[in-house]
């Protein structure tokens, strides 16, 4: 017969050879869900034989002639429940002696305490030769809350299989090419210069340069964007994308352990293990609920024992204590925020911490930078001024400095003398002046470039003419780099920055979701309005000129009235300003400070993917709060019913595990959501402007 | 107490088919690196994994068919006895489904074939990956709990012949000794099974169709025949 396993055709003699294959060839689950199933089986294998007796025993076959039979039956049973509620209930009882060391009751003390009450009871009645036992209902107890704990790890163990890719990243295997052939070895050995080989279907282990073969890509993880990109000799591959159809051979441009989806993996991994702030809530009323319920137990044992016979007291008492075990509201947060973390990393959009998450679902505005956020970070240099030096010697001394800093500015004016085909001047000392510009020194001289306060603060002559010529452009909204060298200013670059295309669509799209925008810049009044009539935000939402402390005290001043602020920014002047607000997010490349205080950080160039992310978290929340109420609501009824006696303990079991079934199938509804979707409004940037300067001035043809 | 022969002897014969169906499992459970004495432990736990949800099934099985039919006490040994409508009823119907097994086996109803072997079985044996691997005891014993409950013709048609003796302690019985017929064969799959040449398997497949055949028809006999309650040795009605 012909069965395509694992879309791979195969032909097999039976069918059981097909499921055998199967079987042995799949990828495997996680190692957790394994072991349950393994413990399920043999518990399976006991409890199995403990029903079948204790069936044969309930339909009164042993009565009459082979009544004598009947302790030795229970003593059967006891033989088979021993093992039986070791293997099963050893978890749990290591679950709650460690959290009873540690002072907290939980849902593993109700287990405990409920099948141990059954187990010794009956073992007391076999050696009393009661008639009554009920090895049976601890089985059956306990292999229902296994099969409950097994299905949530195999949940689990599905959401962590859409992460499998990210988690593995370092551990997984490359193809090395060398001169002596191929072989596998693990990513994380791959260095500058290997040659990689990558199959179709296989994800790209590191960046590089294809070297031969031609295919698509899938870039996703890295760009968020899931596009079909043809990558043939020469072009750039981004590790982590997966290679879609033909085969590669890839040159790697550095370590791979080094790439941009190695720490993506790595965060993934760390956030995951976070507890979020509504699993810590739940847990503290957890806490409270459990020696509640213990006493209801008890409780309502004590009151039907004097109106039943003991027996169906102390199952009324144990039913009580099964069914409002709230192993429910352990499993309401974690998987749902797993899948949230899991499909945002899946498109490059890096959460590192479960609250984060939890925030930007409860922000009600969002405070953008400006520059390399909403705006392209891809500035220009349009024109130079100067006072008489050559504008090569002013690019020079220049990009000497800014090579130096990662703001975008900086490779603007770095880009404008490499396309002149200009060699930076060396400069040693560098030092950046936050919110100022930058400076260092060369040839004995101190050489800066920056805002007109930098120079100021320097103490340096700004020739006047020099000065209007600032004004004017940064009046016409461009952003102003003043130079200069030997105690004296130079020159005056000015940038054209221009807004990103989706900035507009992102900003009307984070509005319909109900939330504000407002932009914080360093930058001067004029540039910012610019570019906020451009995007779409309101000018009383502007606020300009900003100091890194003051965008701070301003995100204070806005969180006094929205509630939860965001904060979405690039580059060393934001880092204390994301770590002020609520939530911080930053853009792509964004220096390593940055993305150190950013909670949550998106692809290169990904502002765009922003209103997807806040609907994924609030799809998160909104999930962890239905999965919390049911699994409170459903609680509240049972332990009603329960108390009341109208559950026998292996039903109310049964509901339990139920209960669980449905908040992990409401969780892995998540599975669900949205890819993000690039909005439609991608125009064509309107081409630079590029302005002619009488004065002793060259102007620069943009791009 | 030939009843229950028969029933063996069918398990004995289907198990040349079950070679075809779960063989596949007992060639992956393989081989034990500690030697002979370990791989034969393995097969005999996974056998017994086996034997008891067949076991467990038959009571299960028995005791439904008992609450369908029987007022209280009564149970109904198998071939003879008194009988009211409900338990000819779930005769009649135990026995045609287990005629349709065994004409399935004579390959004559194929697409009854693709649902009782179809549907589940990939899923459980999805779950069933981890366990093959695993070193220990545990896992042979698991597996094989968990094998039982494959979808199977056979065991669906002894399951069905076990309802219809509307007693769990029968019902019991009946997959017992259906278990136990099976357990030569796959026991010694990883010698003798691999040794037997198709031709064999078909011959053993026959086998147990025939065997199948006729307990279905004596079961539904029993269930239309009305002098049925002539067979009854003595029992209380």
């Amino acid at each position: 017969m012909r069965r395509t396993v694992n879309g791979e055709a195969c032909a097999f003699c039976c069918y059981g050879c097909c499921i055998a294959y199967q079987v042995k060839n799949g990828k495997n689950e996680e190692w957790e869900a394994a072991w349950l199933l393994i413990r399920l089986g043999v518990g399976g294998f006991l409890s199995m034989n403990i029903m079948l007796f204790s069936l044969l025993l309930y339909t009164d076959a042993f009565s009459g002639a082979d009544a004598e039979m009947l302790p030795w039956i229970h003593l059967l049973l006891w033989l088979f429940a021993t093992p039986a509620v070791i293997i099963l209930g050893g978890p749990f009882l290591r679950e709650a002696w460690l959290n009873g060391k540690e002072g907290r009751l939980t849902s593993s003390a109700l287990i405990v305490l409920g099948v141990g009450a059954a187990y010794l009871y009956s073992a007391f009645a076999v050696i009393d030769r009661a008639p009554n036992v009920y090895f049976d209902t601890a089985s059956m107890v306990l292999m229902l809350f296994t099969v409950g704990y097994y299905l949530d790890a195999v949940a689990r163990a599905r959401a962590a299989r859409d992460l499998q890719p990210l988690l593995a990243a370092e551990s997984e295997w490359a193809t090395v090419v060398d001169g002596n052939g191929q072989y596998r070895r693990p990513v994380r050995e791959v260095g500058a210069g290997t040659l990689v080989r990558v199959r179709p279907g296989e994800r790209i282990p590191v960046d590089g340069v294809v070297k031969e073969g031609e295919s698509h890509t899938d870039e996703a993880v890295v760009t968020g964007e899931s596009r079909q990109i043809t990558k043939e000799v020469g072009s750039h591959v981004i590790a982590g994308s997966l290679n879609l159809d033909g085969p590669l051979l890839i040159q790697s441009s550095g370590a791979a352990n080094a790439t941009r989806w190695a720490q993506i993996c790595r965060s993934v991994r760390d956030a995951l293990i976070c507890r979020s702030p509504s699993q810590r809530f739940a847990d503290s009323i957890v806490g409270v609920f459990v020696p509640i319920i213990l006493m209801l137990g008890v409780g309502s044992s004590v009151y039907w024992a004097q109106h039943l016979p003991f027996d169906r007291a102390f199952l009324i008492g144990l039913a009580v204590l099964v069914v409002a075990c709230p192993c429910a509201v352990g499993l309401a947060a974690p998987m749902a925020t797993s899948l949230g973390i899991g499909r945002l990393a899946r498109h490059g959009c890096l959460v590192r911490d479960p609250a984060a998450l939890e925030a930007l679902a409860r922000t009600r505005l969002i405070a953008f930078d400006k520059t390399g956020t909403l705006t392209s970070g891809q500035a220009c240099v349009a024109a130079i001024d100067s006072d008489g030096i050559g504008a090569d010697v002013v690019l020079a001394h220049a990009a000497g400095l800014e090579r130096h800093s990662e703001h975008s500015l900086a490779r603007a004016v770095g880009a404008a003398a490499s396309a002149r085909g200009l060699e930076p001047i060396s400069i040693r000392g560098v030092r950046v002046v936050p919110g100022r510009g930058i400076r260092g020194s060369w040839d004995g001289q101190t050489v800066a470039a920056g805002s007109a306060v930098l120079m100021r603060e320097l103490g340096w002559s700004l020739a006047s003419n020099l000065a209007e010529r600032g004004r004017l452009h940064e009046a016409t909204g461009h952003s102003v780099i003043y130079v200069g060298w030997g105690e004296q200013v130079h020159a005056v670059l000015s940038l054209d920055d221009t807004p990103l295309p989706e900035a507009h669509a992102t900003v009307e799209a984070l509005r319909e979701g109900g939330v504000c925008v407002a932009l914080l810049t360093g930058d001067l009044p004029a540039a910012a309005q610019r570019i906020a009539a451009a995007v779409g935000i309101e000018s009383d939402d502007i606020e300009a000129g900003l100091l890194p402390e003051a965008k701070r005290a301003m995100l204070e001043r806005r969180r006094s009235n929205h509630g939860t602020v965001a904060m979405v920014g690039d580059g060393l002047n934001d880092a204390p300003v994301l770590a002020g607000a609520d939530v911080g997010i930053a853009v792509g490349s964004a220096t390593d400070l940055a993305r150190e205080a950013a909670a949550v950080v998106l692809p290169p160039g990904g502002v765009w993917t922003l209103p997807w992310v806040i609907d994924v978290a609030r799809a998160v929340r909104t999930t962890i709060l239905t999965n919390l109420t049911w699994a409170f609501g459903y609680n509240l009824i049972a332990v009603g019913l329960a108390t009341v006696g109208l559950l026998r303990p292996v039903l109310a079991a049964a509901v339990m595990a139920g209960s669980s079934i449905v908040v992990v199938l409401n969780s892995l509804r998540l599975e669900r959501l949205p890819e993000p979707v690039p909005s439609a409004a991608a125009e064509s940037a309107p081409a630079p402007r590029s302005t002619t300067v009488p004065v002793n001035s060259e102007a620069l043809q943009a791009g | 107490m030939a009843a229950y022969l028969v029933i063996f002897v069918a398990g004995f014969a289907g198990s040349f088919h079950c070679i075809g169906m779960c063989g596949g499992f007992a060639c992956a459970l393989g081989r034990d690196p500690q030697g002979r004495g370990a791989t034969a432990l393995r097969h005999l736990l996974y056998n017994t994994g086996r034997l008891t949800t067949y076991c467990f099934l038959g009571g299960l099985a028995g005791a439904l068919g008992q609450v369908i039919c029987t007022r209280q006490g009564t149970t109904v040994p198998l071939l003879h006895g008194p009988l009211d409508s409900g338990q000819r009823i779930l005769a009649i119907l135990a026995g045609l489904l287990m005629i349709a097994m065994a004409l399935q086996f004579f390959g004559l109803l194929p697409r009854l074939h693709r649902v009782t072997a179809g549907s589940g079985g990939s899923k459980l044996a999805a779950s069933l990956r981890s366990m093959l691997t695993a070193p220990g005891h545990a896992a042979p014993l698991a597996f094989g709990v968990f094998n039982g409950f494959l979808p199977c013709p056979l065991v669906y048609a002894f399951a069905a012949q076990a309802a219809s003796t509307a007693g769990a302690l029968h019902g019991f019985l009946t997959m017992a000794a259906f278990g136990l017929g099976t357990f030569p064969a796959l026991l010694l799959m990883g010698g003798v099974g691999r040794a037997l040449a198709p031709a064999w398997r078909q011959r053993g497949v026959w086998l147990a169709g025939s065997c199948i055949l006729l307990l279905g028809l004596v079961t539904v006999g029993r269930g239309i025949l009305p002098f049925a309650a002539h067979f009854a040795h003595g029992h209380p009605a």
